[in-house]
């Protein structure tokens, strides 16, 4: 049976490229993500070239991808969020368009990762905490003291508090890395199974397979929905500080 | 009559978008959504916790206790936010 895990393992793509001590090389990881995000750049390009007021299919799809992320903005962080769109926009494409490209076969997933993940968690991370202090000053830190405690149990809040600020890029970051990674694996040792059974057994597996694809896709748009819709909750605690 | 019956009928039909509304808000993907979210969270707050208390422990000498600690007071954390989501949910 084919490894399982085999699937994502980075190989350099080209010539190695070294900064220093570090392998800045062109991997097949980066050549995926450059691959979406061009992909992006065409279909967003496309459907906002040509203005018609009946819109064509690409069109559409980038009017209802708009609508889609500014109506989720409006919602989830009030309209003190519209500067930070173009953000969480382009966070939310590439974190789908890379779980997407990941389900064409033979394509490497990026977001199964967990560096990826992790840097884009701790980008977003910092910068909502950089915008919390810029916008509330030092009044940001009431944030970690929620009003109507008793004084007794102060301490033990602030420290859940804290626990709570600081487990937010991990818990963004493993949800999107361990879905994909699991889907993924999962969807593999099926197949595997299909070819070790044979033409007897392999039907059953191959129906799960099939099963399994259908929710990954689901899982894949989920997750960059999720990410996108949790990066915008953190920005409301840091736009409007209300415990 | 027209007047009434036209304000009446337009009554249903804005509570008929009202419900359409409500409805709308409760997708299935979005509740999935919030369940993957509170699974992680719980264990995003005990694992950070645990690295918390390690690294006290590291910097202080205290060997066992403040990692300990650090890791019970993450297990508070993680069921309180739950807990928090899920009332959030309910309103």
């Amino acid at each position: 049976m084919a490894n399982p895990m085999h699937q994502f393992e980075v190989n350099r793509i080209g010539p190695e490229i070294k900064l220093g001590d570090i392998d800045i090389s062109f991997t097949n990881a980066s050549m995926f993500m450059v691959i979406s995000s061009i992909a992006i750049l065409i279909i967003f390009n496309l459907g906002s070239k040509k203005n018609s007021l009946i819109p064509n299919k690409i069109q559409l799809l980038a009017e209802l991808s708009y609508t889609f992320i500014a109506k989720m903005i409006n919602d989830t962080a009030g309209s003190k969020a519209k500067p930070y769109f173009a953000f969480i926009f382009s966070l939310f494409m590439f974190v789908l368009f890379c779980n997407m490209f990941g389900m064409i076969p033979y394509a490497f997933t990026v977001t199964s990762h967990i560096i990826v993940t992790f840097v884009l968690a701790a980008f977003i991370f910092i910068g909502v905490t950089i915008i919390g202090f810029i916008k509330h000053g030092l009044g940001y830190l009431k944030l970690f003291v929620p009003s109507g405690v008793p004084v007794v149990l102060l301490p033990l809040i602030v420290v859940i508090e804290i626990i709570s600020y600081l487990s937010r890029p991990i818990s963004l970051s493993v949800r999107l890395f361990a879905n994909m990674m699991a889907g993924h694996t999962m969807m593999k040792v099926f197949g595997g199974f299909v070819i070790s059974l044979g033409i007897v057994g392999g039907w059953l597996p191959l129906s799960f397979s099939v099963a399994l694809t259908g929710l990954e896709i689901l899982v894949a748009f989920l997750q960059a929905y999720v990410f996108a819709i949790l990066t915008c909750i953190y920005l409301n605690d840091a736009l409007n500080l209300h415990h | 009559m027209t007047k009434q019956s036209f304000k009446t009928r337009l009554e249903i039909a804005k509570s008929k978008i009202s419900k359409k509304k409500l409805y709308k808000n409760n997708q299935p993907s979005s509740s999935l959504g919030t369940a993957f979210k509170m699974s992680t969270e719980l264990v995003a707050h005990v694992v950070v916790g645990t690295i918390i208390g390690f690294i006290l422990d590291k910097t202080f000498g205290t060997k066992p206790w403040l990692i300990l600690i650090f890791f019970f007071v993450g297990v508070i954390a993680g069921i309180l936010n739950v807990v928090r989501s899920a009332k959030n949910m309910q309103k």
